[in-house]
């Protein structure tokens, strides 16, 4: 199989409401980032994938046709991958499989969202069967809450543990400069804040953000001009039907399919021990204990433990999100490449404040919808 | 590039649903099953050996966000790799290709469907203008099939009546087609005699929204030649977008379908298109058909009725092609099923042994896909 | 099995539902600029001064070399039409206005039916502005035989930074084979069916076609009861555009005896303010059904769930 390797990275300047850009203009802003992070140009670059959360959020239908021209596309292959939350990682998905099938050596994704156009919990609201359920959507928040609250009987997580994850994500976030929230917070404040859909409360969630993020991705001829690149180890994007018979909310299937498939292909077997950093994507706190698990980093059961261990923290043993994860920006579509992103320019160690020492092996994980598209990618500094 | 190392890929299945203006009593999920288990049944494949799901289907269309989300048990997609590219069908099958093609996967199903009877087809594409420029101003499909029409015939020598031959003979072959539900086959006469809704074009000059849904099977060389003796091997590939705004493409032409014609001939090798014998395009309308023609290079600019004619090399759209039936995110996968069940002999004739296929998204076609398909 | 006795609920053909949503939509400099103009009866376009390329209206980005438009031009009212086409809607139109590199899509004046590729228009300013590309009304036929008049540059001018916008989508989904059926039975005999996978026998509500897991088509409808089990549940305090019900509410995914899927609804007939403490994950509920006269065949029909409480379990 071709090697794969990520080249090139870039973020926006996130924010509540970027005033001063269109959508399109914000996608740009990413992609000219990246191209530079790369050294390369949009001449260099053989096909596009476009990410983007669902066209409701933001009233432009399949946006990757107004994209076109800020970033300099035309007559280009685009296409857009979309996959609710988890469409940054699918997108990258689908470029490395560009690069293997011999289709592009040089892919290049941009995913943004611009939430602070329209309605979100609304639009999320419609993710449901029109028919069954639609009437009583919370976003995807409701859902969310009503499967942590089963997850605090049978595995333990509790409002505490999860408020653990809020007090180090907030505090890693204050070391990013694409952060736009940038707040201490403690465990009583987490406890004490609003509750929006119990137990879910004000401060497990994350802000509602604009943002975009661009990777350029590469085959491994054409990464022979990069001094650093980040290699793709693994990479998968499983899926699960949403109302199958005995569906587990507890822990999610697709999500350990898709861990134990990208550890194959990386060859880990001890991902706690072989991983240096590890970039979640954690709409609620609440998941961010479920992906410990999910992930192998802890036992079923064992993420209070893991968190209140401190082992996850910064300067922990296995940190997780360093970056801050979502608590520091969450502009949805681009949120799984921004932690494929994170992961890669720590291993090629360009992370600036929030790099762990001599980190070498990456891990991240991104998913949407329902909790049933789950995706997983290890990258390293070597091809392996 | 090292695309000898890569594995071949072919089409090893494919099925559709009968396209109508409205299936009522069915649901997308319903629409989607029914492709699916008729693609897999008499494949030698069966649900266990599918190792990735691609599909097309429009969020607005369905009126759901992630609507393939809520279809993937109807998919057969439940605990395996699944992506939804958010557009026409036939760039589904190029994500299906390269993840087999590269080593990722052995068997790929691409499902594509629409459902535009539950929908409004005007809003599904004047959504995908700007919301500032060109949307205030009530584009949709029909306007911009009008106007790129009206460049057709102005800047080259095409006339209305090579339109209406195109259109014609759209309906005329669809008439063969047992797979699209019509009451009546509209005559030369109907088709003059009907509304002028964007001059230069009549109704039944532009594509028809219909429901529908089409699953194709793909699989690794190894696969293929124990399935099938007839494989249909993808040899080429290619897609390109062209600019939002219609008044920054080229007028008269479609230059992202002829820089997707050309990445896919020149990676199948391909110099002359003599050497083609079989066409599936889609057309948002008969001047769209004729642009493509002209752009996948069967005849000069303004042309492209020439290459309809008695003896010409290559049959174009024998299906009636995309006018009669326009199941929206589906058309271009439709017309790779149509192209790889006719190279393969299932639905008689002889079109040689290599088609091109084409699909298009967006605007005035703004998005285009081309594949070269061989046995 | 119920065949006959359906006792003739006029069936819906479609469900129908319309999305409406508000968007706050960011102009970005050109556009942004270019709608206040419009404002000033004037029409402002770009140039790209690496490929000495006038746009109109204006863009940020040069669609042909990709580098920003730094400078912004007011365009002559007049131009020629390059395209044309009349619609049901409006006669839409690429207009060349004098001294611009491209063509400029918009309408011309319901009038001008015979306006053919080489006419010569200008512009007409709608009464009122409203912020909107129609604030230029449209362009009519210009037999005054108006000079060409050329691109001026302008200065920063004001910018309209963010525009109200709302989207309406109607659908009309279908019911299918089996929501039909389904909601005649929850509306007729406030009985809730599944379907039974004849692989893994389990039941699935809603019932459906295919089995997601093992895709293979049910064999059979199945009653199921309208008692289960809480799933899961969260307390919704949150309020949000679109919502249908006020909060404090909850939220509840509950598994009804016989099946194996999950059905969301509300649980409710107790003091809503106790629920995180009132309610157990694994606590049997059972269905309260409105009043045959509310039932019209939805998940609605069921009011709410109840807690069954201790001394209830085994009746
Ligand atoms: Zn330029
Ligand atoms: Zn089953």
């Amino acid at each position: 199989m071709r090697s794969v390797a990520i080249v090139g990275a870039g973020q926006t300047r996130h924010a509540r409401r970027r005033k001063d850009v269109t959508q399109v203009a914000l996608a740009r802003e990413a992609v000219t980032s990246a191209l530079q992070d790369a050294g390369l140009t949009m001449d260099d670059i053989d096909s596009v994938v476009v990410c983007s959360g669902p066209v409701l959020f933001a009233a432009v239908n399949q946006p990757e046709k107004w994209l076109v021209d800020a970033i300099g596309a035309r007559l280009k292959p685009v296409v857009r991958v979309t996959s609710g939350g988890g469409t940054g990682l699918a997108g990258a998905l689908a470029a490395v499989n560009q690069i293997r099938g011999g289709f592009a050596e040089r892919v290049l994704v941009v995913a943004y969202d611009k939430l602070s156009e329209g309605a979100l919990q609304y639009s999320i609201s419609t993710l449901y069967d029109p028919f069954w359920g639609r009437e009583f959507a919370v976003g995807i928040m409701g859902f969310a809450a009503a499967y942590w609250r089963a997850r605090m009987d049978s595995l333990g997580h509790t409002e505490e543990a999860a408020a653990m994850v809020s007090v180090k994500n907030h505090r890693n976030a204050l070391l990013n400069p694409y952060a736009h929230v940038k707040k201490e917070v403690s465990v009583e404040d987490v406890m004490n804040s609003r509750p929006l859909c119990w137990p879910i409360k004000l401060l497990d969630v994350p802000p509602i953000s604009d943002g975009a993020c661009a990777v350029v991705l590469s085959s491994e001829d054409a990464a022979k001009a990069s001094a650093d690149p980040a290699w793709i180890r693994g990479i998968a994007y499983y899926s699960e039907a949403e109302n199958a018979a005995n569906r587990s909310m507890i822990q999610s299937e697709p999500l350990t399919i898709a861990a134990q498939r990208v550890y194959k292909q990386a060859g880990i077997t001890n991902p706690r021990r072989q991983c240096d950093v590890v970039e979640v994507q954690e709409p609620y706190t609440c998941f961010e204990l479920s992906y410990y698990e999910g992930l192998g980093l802890c036992p079923p059961g064992g993420a209070a433990d893991l968190i209140s261990s401190g082992a996850t923290l910064i300067d922990g043993d296995i940190p997780v999100n360093p970056s801050g994860g979502c608590m520091g920006a969450n502009p949805i579509g681009a949120t799984a490449l921004i932690r494929l992103a994170e992961v890669a320019q720590q291993v090629r160690g360009r992370a600036g404040n929030h790099q762990i020492p001599d980190a070498r092996v990456g891990l991240m994980q991104a998913g949407g919808g329902w909790a049933n598209l789950r995706g997983v990618a290890v990258v390293a500094s070597t091809k392996g | 590039m090292a695309v000898s190392t890569l594995s071949r890929v072919a089409v090893v299945g494919s099925a559709q649903t009968m396209l109508r203006a409205s299936w009522t009593e069915l649901q997308h999920v319903d629409l989607i099953a029914a492709a699916v288990d008729a693609v897999l049944r008499g494949s030698g494949l069966d649900m266990k050996d599918v190792d990735v799901v691609i599909d097309c289907g429009s969020d607005v269309l369905d009126g759901r966000s992630i609507s393939n989300c809520g279809f993937l048990g109807a998919m057969g997609a439940h605990h395996k790799e699944e992506s939804r590219v958010e557009e026409d069908g036939l760039f589904g099958a190029v994500y299906g290709t390269t993840k087999i093609a590269g080593g990722s996967a052995s068997v790929a199903l691409i499902v594509a469907y629409s459902k535009p009877s539950e929908s409004d087809v005007s809003a599904y594409y004047a959504t995908l203008s700007d919301p500032f420029y060109q949307r205030a101003l009530g584009l949709d499909h029909i306007g911009a099939a009008g106007l790129t029409a009206n460049q057709y015939l102005t800047t080259t020598d095409a006339d209305e009546e090579g339109l209406l031959r195109i259109a014609a003979e759209s309906w005329r072959k669809v008439a063969d087609n047992p797979s699209v539900d019509l009451d009546r086959v509209p005559s030369l006469a109907d088709i003059q005699a009907s509304p002028l809704v964007a001059d230069p074009l009549r109704s039944l000059q532009i594509a028809r929204p219909v429901d529908g849904a089409v699953a194709v099977l793909l699989a690794s060389e190894q696969v293929a030649r124990r399935v099938t003796d007839r494989p249909v091997w993808i040899t080429g590939m290619g897609a390109a977008m062209d600019s939002h705004f219609l008044a920054d493409r080229a007028p008269g032409e479609l230059e992202a379908c002829r820089a997707a014609a050309n990445m896919a001939m020149k990676r199948a090798g391909i110099t002359a298109v003599s050497s083609i014998g079989l066409a599936e395009v889609s057309g948002a309308s008969a001047a769209g058909e004729a642009m493509v023609i002209e752009a996948l290079g069967f005849a000069p600019r303004g042309h492209a009725v020439d290459a309809y004619s008695e003896g010409a090399t290559v049959a174009i759209n024998p299906s009636g092609g995309a006018l009669p039936a326009d199941p929206i995110m589906a058309t271009g996968l439709v017309r790779l099923h149509e192209a790889s069940s006719r190279l393969t002999g299932r639905l008689g004739g002889d079109v040689g042994s290599r088609a091109i296929v084409h699909g298009a998204g967006g605007l005035g076609m703004q998005n285009n896909c081309v594949f070269i398909v061989e046995v | 099995m119920t065949d006959g006795l359906l006792t003739g609920i006029d069936q819906p053909q479609v469900l129908e539902t319309t999305l409406s949503l508000p968007y706050t939509l960011t102009t970005g400099r050109a556009a942004g600029t270019f709608l206040a103009e419009l404002g000033n009866k004037r029409i402002l376009g770009s140039r790209c001064d690496k490929c000495a390329r006038v746009m109109t209206p204006p863009q940020d980005y040069c669609s042909r070399c990709g580098s920003a438009s730094e400078t912004f031009v007011h365009m002559p009212e007049r131009g020629t039409v390059t395209a044309v086409t009349r619609t049901d809607r409006a006669i839409l139109a690429l207009v060349q206005l004098d001294g611009s590199d491209s063509g400029f899509l918009h309408r011309l004046a319901p009038d001008s039916h015979h306006a053919a590729v080489g006419a010569r228009v200008r512009a007409v300013w709608a009464d009122t502005p409203s912020q909107s590309m129609l604030d230029l009304d449209c362009f009519a036929l210009d037999d005054t035989g108006g000079h060409a008049g050329s691109a001026i540059e302008v200065g920063e001018v004001a910018v309209v930074a963010e525009l109200a916008y709302s989207l309406t989508l109607h659908y009309k989904h279908a019911y299918g084979p089996h929501y039909g059926r389904l909601f005649d039975e929850l509306a007729t005999h406030r009985r809730i069916l599944g379907s039974l996978c004849p692989s893994c026998r389990n039941v699935l509500v809603p019932p459906r076609e295919f089995c997601d897991a093992c895709f293979v088509r049910t064999a059979q409808y199945v009653d199921v009861a309208d008692t289960g089990i809480l799933q899961a549940f969260s307390v919704i305090h949150m309020e949000f555009v679109g919502q249908t019900r006020k909060p404090p509410y909850v939220y509840a995914e509950i598994v009804l005896d016989g099946s194996a899927t999950r059905l969301i609804h509300t649980i409710a007939g107790f003091d809503v303010t106790t629920a995180a403490e009132r309610l157990q994950i694994g606590m049997p509920v059972r269905a309260v059904w409105k009043d045959r006269a509310d039932c019209h065949g939805t998940l609605d029909d069921i009011d709410y769930f109840e807690i069954v409480t201790g001394s209830e379990r085994g009746d």
